[in-house]
C-alpha cells in the first residue's frame, strides 16, 4: 500500500487545542483573570468543548465550512504554495488515506 | 488606535459598569521592532497593531479589561480562530512569533495598559529573546500515526503461534466450547495488539524524534472507523530538517496498515 504523505491543514479542533491551552502565559498582576486562575472563561471553555463534539459529529460542518471560506478569503496567497510559511487555512484535515481513496 | 465601531461586548460592558477599566488583548510577541497595523483582523474585527520595545513587538488590540466569555460555541469559536488569524499574520510577516494563550488581557493600573505591556516586555526581555533564539526557523507540525485495525489484527494473529493454534482448534470444537475459545482468542488478541502498540510507539517515537527539534506527545484522538490512533505528536521542526521528517513519515505511510497524517506548518504554539 503506497500512500504519499499529504500536507493537510490543521483541523479546527487542533487549532482550538493549541490556541486555548498553549502559548506564552503572562504571570503578573497586570493580567486580568477570573478568581486568579483561568484566563479563559469557564463558560467559554464549556462552550468550546461542546463545539468540539459538534464538529466531531458533523453538526458544525456548515459553520466550519463557512469559517473556512472566510479564512481563505482573508488570505490571498496563490494556490499550491508550499514554503515553510505556507497558509494553514482552517479546514477539516484531509489525511493521506483519504487522499488515496479519492485517487 | 481604537476601533471605530463599538462591539456588542463592549457596549454591554459599558452599560453594566459605567466607565470601565481599559485593557489590551495580547496575541503574540514578534521579534521585530516595527510599529504598525496588521489591519482589522483581530477578534470582533478589532485592529491588531504592534507595540514595539527594543527590537521586539507585541501584537495587541485595545479592549476593556475583561475576559472574552460566551456560552455560544459559535461566538467563542470565531474568537479563537481570529486569535489564530492574527498570530499567523504576524508569523508570516516577521517569520517568528511567540503566541500568547487565548484571552491574555493586560489591564491598566495607575499606568496605561500599553505601559504595563511595555514594562512586561522589559522584564521578560532576555527570556523572550532566548525563546526566539530557540525557535528561529522552526515550525510546529501535527503528526498522527494510525493503524488499520483489520490489517494489524491479521498481522498479530499470524505472528502468534498461540493464536494460530487457538484458531485451528475452534473449528473442531462443538458450539459451546467454540464460544469459550473465541472469548479466549479475543482476549489474547487484545493483549498482543496492546503489546505491539507499545513496542511500535517506542520505535516510532525514537525514529521521529531523531529528525525533529522537539516533540510533544499528545493524547490520541478518536480516529475514523476501522482505525486506531497509535500516536499523536506535536513536532517542532526546522526548515532544514523538514525533508528528513517528511521522508521518514512517507516511509511509514508506505507500510501496509499504517496511516500517517502530517498537518502544518503552524506557529510554535506548543513550544514557547
Amino acid at each position: 500500500m503506497i500512500e504519499p504523505v499529504a500536507r493537510p491543514h490543521a483541523t479546527l479542533v487542533e487549532l482550538l487545542d493549541r490556541v486555548l491551552d498553549r502559548g506564552v502565559v503572562i504571570n503578573a498582576d497586570i493580567i486580568i483573570s477570573l478568581a486568579g486562575v483561568p484566563l479563559i472563561g469557564v463558560n467559554l471553555r464549556a462552550a468550546l468543548a461542546g463545539m468540539e463534539t459538534m464538529v466531531k459529529y458533523g453538526v458544525m460542518k456548515e459553520w466550519d465550512q463557512r469559517i473556512r471560506c472566510q479564512t481563505l478569503e482573508s488570505k490571498k496567497t496563490p494556490e499550491g504554495s508550499v514554503s515553510a510559511k505556507e497558509e494553514v487555512p482552517i479546514a477539516t484535515g484531509r489525511d493521506v488515506s483519504r487522499a488515496k481513496d479519492q485517487g | 488606535m481604537k476601533q471605530g465601531s463599538e462591539t456588542q461586548r463592549e457596549s454591554a460592558a459599558r452599560t453594566s459598569s459605567g466607565s470601565e477599566q481599559a485593557g489590551c488583548y495580547v496575541y503574540c510577541v514578534a521579534r521585530a521592532g516595527e510599529q504598525g497595523s496588521l489591519g482589522a483582523i483581530g477578534i470582533e474585527g478589532h485592529e491588531a497593531y504592534t507595540v514595539p520595545h527594543k527590537g521586539l513587538c507585541a501584537v495587541i488590540h485595545d479592549c476593556p479589561a475583561r475576559p472574552y466569555e460566551s456560552t455560544d460555541p459559535e461566538v467563542a469559536g470565531v474568537w479563537v480562530l481570529a486569535h489564530h488569524r492574527v498570530v499567523e499574520a504576524a508569523w508570516k510577516r516577521w517569520g517568528n512569533v511567540l503566541p500568547l494563550t487565548f484571552n491574555t488581557i493586560i489591564a491598566a493600573t495607575e499606568k496605561s495598559a500599553e505601559e504595563n505591556l511595555v514594562a512586561w516586555l522589559e522584564t521578560e526581555y532576555d527570556s523572550l529573546n532566548g525563546r526566539f533564539d530557540t525557535l528561529a526557523g522552526k515550525s510546529e507540525y501535527v503528526v498522527q500515526v494510525s493503524w488499520d485495525a483489520a490489517v494489524i489484527t491479521g498481522t498479530v494473529a499470524k505472528a502468534s503461534p498461540e493464536i494460530r493454534k487457538l484458531e485451528e482448534e475452534i473449528g473442531s470444537k462443538p458450539r459451546g466450547l467454540a464460544y469459550m475459545y473465541r472469548q479466549k482468542l479475543g482476549k489474547l488478541l487484545k493483549k498482543e495488539i496492546e503489546a505491539k502498540a507499545e513496542k511500535e510507539f517506542k520505535a516510532l517515537y525514537d525514529t521521529i524524534s531523531r529528525c525533529v527539534d522537539n516533540i510533544h506527545v499528545e493524547k490520541t484522538k478518536e480516529d475514523q472507523e476501522g482505525r486506531q490512533m497509535l500516536m499523536n505528536l506535536s513536532c517542532l521542526v526546522s526548515t532544514e530538517r523538514y525533508p528528513d521528517m517528511e521522508a521518514e513519515l512517507a516511509k511509514l505511510g508506505n507500510t501496509e496498515g499504517y496511516f500517517v497524517r502530517l498537518a502544518g506548518p503552524l506557529p510554535p504554539y506548543s513550544f514557547c
